[in-house]
């Protein structure tokens, strides 16, 4: 599904203060698949995870998509693999917004806008029709048990609920990944195996996720598949070519 | 195409509904924007109203007026002169005009006294103006007394007021006979204050002007063009000079505008981060801060025009008045008569619209290419 | 000269527009110095984003480009009072000798600017950033016609100077009057409206063959330039009159007031309009082998064709349906 090859990513280069947060990293993340990146806050897991969603881009190496095929590519190429590295912002985005949905650690709300309107967010740039995203953000909060809380203000949330509305505003455009980064780092443990247990539900609906954590709940649940580890911006060596 | 509208209008109902929530924080911007605005809206209404109701008070005047000239300085012209000019070919009529201005010390008022055309004034009869009457408690058949050259009292039979319809141009207006003008001012008979000159073709008044002046080196004629031309420019001129020193205020608005929109809060950049970071890119963010920058505008501009069109047009302008009006042009109680062009709220709209747009583009750009991994590291 | 509030716009105006060019093709010349579409680099990443802030300056620069061409004609229209001897707009424009060159330039910046945002639009449509030395180069290029207009815009105004009556003397009109030349002379008028409807007839041709897939857009690109010009010169020399009702009365600018329904508002909105499209259809010709542009080039050149089409047919409708409807001849 993604392919990483040699990447690496670079901050402040050539200055005094250059740091590399990933170095060289190869990788596949399998489709269908529960990905895990493992590994002590500043390792790097959080850069290799906005690599891999599209959301910035590598200093070096490429990255490649499959199964993906946007609607502005003429037919005929590139027809198994997507070389995005060089992709102009818009295209990457298009493709992010499109094939990923995010949930971030701090969830990420917009305050002050209404849970509905939150979970709209992310597919208002497409150009999509209000009532059919309306309708969409509606069936999702159903199914998170919100719908009672759509005209709430997200600050009034409680960490459980916001989650949810995060969750749910990462599926409005009906994603083929999912990426998490320190999801249960904000939640008891009893939301954070809730939160597995839908983790695995995404899975059974056919969708990758990807997961950077380093909450024993879910790296070692049973559900994962895949097992990454890193350490100072690189894989650490065992865990090199996984699957 | 469908789907760029919807996106437009999915973009615009977000900002509409983010500056609703923020409009605390618009506010002192959106207060001095309009206030800009105002000013300069305020002095270009104000400036094209006052030249409009010169022309309005020149529309009655003659084609063309020669005046006399000795040392330099205007002075009376004998009727000799105008026989000369009537015999000119193209000239169709010349008549001798008598008119002054009279101060009253009574009231401290200034009126305007004319011999109307063709002696049509009886001796000792005169007719006033609404504002001469309403000034010295007036009505038909009461005395108007004035005082002569030589500090004596004259007293004139009021004939009749003129009608308040003609308040604007005849407002401070004593209309005599000949014979009582030159008695109050001690003015030689045979002599007029300048000739009014009418010519057949109005293509031909320059030639005919020049060949006055031909022929008698000391007159001055001038056209009427030449007035409007004058009262053209020295309006504008004004106009201009207020808003050069205006610029100075516009400039330091454009520091503030700029100040406050590259000084995103940490509110905002945070938003902006979490909008990338969930599928929006720069050009959205671009077009988010487009539409903001529009309603900004819009409202800024408007009410301002607004309230410049209460203030010159309902209000007389008392901000500017003193300063634009200059001579004592115009007569103390009248209304400007409302009327806006698209030429001014063009000139407006690139005196503080364009460059509000301007200051803003860099800032915005800055807000919008937040990296999107930035809502990830906090 | 004349300080009318109206000129100080122009000149801000100007000077902003020359302000943002200049800082565009600063941005522009930094991008082909140093463009490397396959690093990442952060220098590369600082150069994607400035591509952002170049688009902006130059869609706003056009935008205000328009309005102030429209207040440069109105301006010179409200001046003409105070320069002897000028009836109209045509007068003020005459009254030194940098008047019609500044129109004209600013007419031809109008038209550039508006071909460079559809090659920035073409570009932006392109995974791979297609066009991109060929737009950045084009700006420095434009940037420069751009710079010569603010010149002579600052130029124009400064040496205009108002005829206004001093203390020492009233008859400075003898001195005004007739030299500043009132009228434009028209080209033969039939002949002139002749090629207009050439060429109008010829984008309707050239569509028909576009659209059947024939050509990459260069020919119907030259005609609809030279409708252009042929339509400028038209309503000089025949269709002006003719809305007039004047047989001398050849301004092209009186059209845009009031007594005339700001018609020409209109009239020149579909002149400029089907210009640019035209024109532009040709400016995306030949870049018709590049891959990631092989979808949108042909979509977008037959939408230009399309809009140059209806704007010229718009223009030839009210024009044609004026010189039928109306009593006046020109010559009878």
């Amino acid at each position: 599904m993604i392919h990483l090859s040699a990447v690496t990513k670079s901050y402040n280069t050539g200055k005094s203060n250059e740091f590399t947060a990933v170095g060289d990293v190869s990788l596949s993340i399998a489709r269908e698949r529960v990905t895990v990146l493992k590994g002590p806050s500043g390792s790097g897991k959080t850069t290799l995870l906005s690599l891999i969603g599209c959301m910035s881009r590598p200093t070096s190496g490429r990255i490649r998509l499959s199964g993906v095929r946007p609607s502005w590519l003429p037919t005929g190429e590139g027809e198994t693999e997507l070389d995005v590295t060089s992709l102009p912002e818009r295209f990457l985005t298009d493709i992010r917004r499109h094939a990923f949905g995010f949930i971030f650690q701090q969830f990420n709300l917009v305050r002050g806008v209404s849970v509905l309107e939150n979970v709209m967010l992310p597919a208002l740039p497409s150009g999509e029709r209000r009532l059919e995203i309306t309708a969409r953000a509606l069936a999702l909060l159903e199914r998170f048990g919100l719908a009672g809380k759509r005209e709430s203000r997200v600050e009034l949330l409680s960490g459980g609920e916001a989650q949810r509305v995060a969750i749910a505003r990462a599926l409005i455009n009906d994603p083929l990944v999912l990426i998490a980064d320190e999801p249960t780092a904000h939640l008891d443990s009893r939301l954070s195996r809730q939160f597995m247990e839908l983790v695995e539900s995404f899975r059974a609906e056919g969708k990758t996720v990807v997961i950077a954590s380093h909450d024993p709940i879910v790296y070692a649940a049973g559900l994962v598949d895949d097992l990454v580890e890193m350490r100072d911006g690189r894989l650490a060596p065992a865990e090199a070519e996984p699957a | 195409m469908n789907r760029s509208l919807e996106r437009q209008r999915n973009i615009l109902d977000f900002t509409l509904a983010s500056l609703l929530r923020r409009k605390g924080k618009n506010l002192s911007l959106l207060a001095i924007y309009i206030f800009i605005v105002f000013i300069i809206a305020s002095v270009t209404f104000f400036t094209t109203a006052l030249k409009r109701e010169a022309l309005l008070l020149l529309s009655e005047a003659p084609e063309m007026v020669v005046q006399r000239l000795s040392a330099g300085r205007h002075d009376l012209i004998s009727h000799d002169y105008a026989e000369g000019i009537a015999a000119i070919r193209g000239v169709t009529a010349v008549t001798p005009r008598l008119w002054g201005y009279y101060f009253d010390p009574t009231t401290g008022a200034n009126y305007t006294l004319l011999v109307p055309p063709a002696g049509t004034a009886v001796p000792g009869v005169v007719t006033v103006g609404a504002g001469v009457a309403r000034n010295l408690g007036l009505a038909a058949d009461d005395l108007l007394p004035l005082r002569s050259y030589r500090g004596e009292s004259l007293l004139y039979t009021v004939e009749a007021v003129l009608s308040s319809e003609s308040e604007l141009i005849a407002t401070d207006l004593v209309l005599m006979a000949a014979g009582d003008f030159q008695q109050l001012f001690n003015m030689p008979p045979g002599f007029a204050v300048d000739l009014a000159v009418s010519v057949a073709n109005p293509r031909e008044l320059a030639t005919v002007a020049g060949k006055i002046v031909e022929r008698y080196p000391d007159t001055r004629p001038i056209l009427k063009s030449e007035i409007l031309r004058t009262y053209d420019a020295i309006f504008d001129w004004r106009g201009g000079m207020m808003i050069v020193l205006l610029m100075a205020a516009v400039f330091s608005f454009l520091v503030f505008a700029w100040d406050k929109a590259a000084g995103l809060s940490a509110e905002e950049r945070r938003e902006i981060g979490i909008l990338k970071s969930i599928g929006w890119e720069t050009g959205d963010v671009l077009l988010l801060k487009f539409w903001e920058g529009c309603a900004v505008s819009l409202s800024a501009f408007c009410l301002g025009v607004l309230f410049a069109f209460v203030h010159v047009f309902v209000f007389s302008a008392p901000i500017f008045a003193p300063a634009l009006k200059g001579w004592a042009v115009i007569y103390p109680a009248f209304r400007l008569t409302p009327e806006v062009s698209p030429l001014q709220l063009a000139i407006l709209f690139f005196l503080t619209v364009v460059p509000y747009t301007v200051a803003t583009i860099v800032p915005s750009w800055r807000a919008a290419t937040i990296d999107p991994d930035a809502a990830m590291r906090q | 000269m004349i300080l009318h509030p109206a000129v100080l716009a122009l000149l801000i105006a100007s000077v902003l527009i020359s302000a943002m060019v200049l800082f565009a093709s600063f941005h522009a010349s930094h991008i082909l110095k140093h463009w490397d579409r396959e690093s990442g680099s952060e220098l590369q990443l600082q150069l994607e984003r400035n591509t952002y802030l170049i688009s902006t300056l130059l869609a706003y620069a056009l935008l205000f480009q328009l309005l102030s061409l429209a207040l440069l004609v109105y301006v010179a229209d409200t001046l003409h009072v105070q320069i002897a001897g000028a009836m109209c707009a045509v007068g003020t424009f005459n009254a030194n000798s940098l008047g019609y060159p500044a129109l004209a330039l600013k007419i031809g910046n109008f038209l550039f600017a508006g071909l460079w945002l559809i090659l920035n639009f073409a570009d932006a449509r392109g995974y791979d950033y297609p066009l991109i030395r060929a737009k950045y180069s084009l700006l420095l290029v434009l940037a420069l016609p751009i710079y010569l207009e603010s010149l002579l815009v600052w130029r124009f105004f400064f040496g205009l100077k108002g005829d206004v009556i001093t203390s020492c003397c009233g008859s400075l009109f003898s001195t005004g009057q007739g030299t500043v030349s009132s009228e434009l002379a028209g080209l033969p008028p039939l002949p002139t409206a002749g090629a207009f409807y050439l060429g109008a007839f010829l984008t309707l041709a050239l569509w028909l063959w576009f659209l059947r897939g024939r050509g990459r857009g260069y020919a119907l690109a030259i005609v609809a330039g030279l409708t252009f010009l042929a339509g400028v010169a038209a309503t000089i020399s025949y269709f002006a009159p003719t809305f007039y009702e004047l047989p001398h009365h050849h301004c092209p600018f009186c059209l845009l007031q009031a007594e005339y329904h700001h018609l020409g508002y209109l009239l020149y909105a579909t002149l400029f309009g089907g210009a640019v499209a035209g024109m532009g259809c040709g400016v995306l010709a030949p870049f018709h082998g590049i891959p990631s542009l092989s979808a949108t080039l042909p979509w977008l050149q037959r939408r230009l064709a399309l809009l140059c089409l209806l704007c010229y047919g718009l223009f030839t409708l009210i024009v044609t349906l004026r010189v039928l409807t109306s009593d006046f001849r020109l010559f009878s």
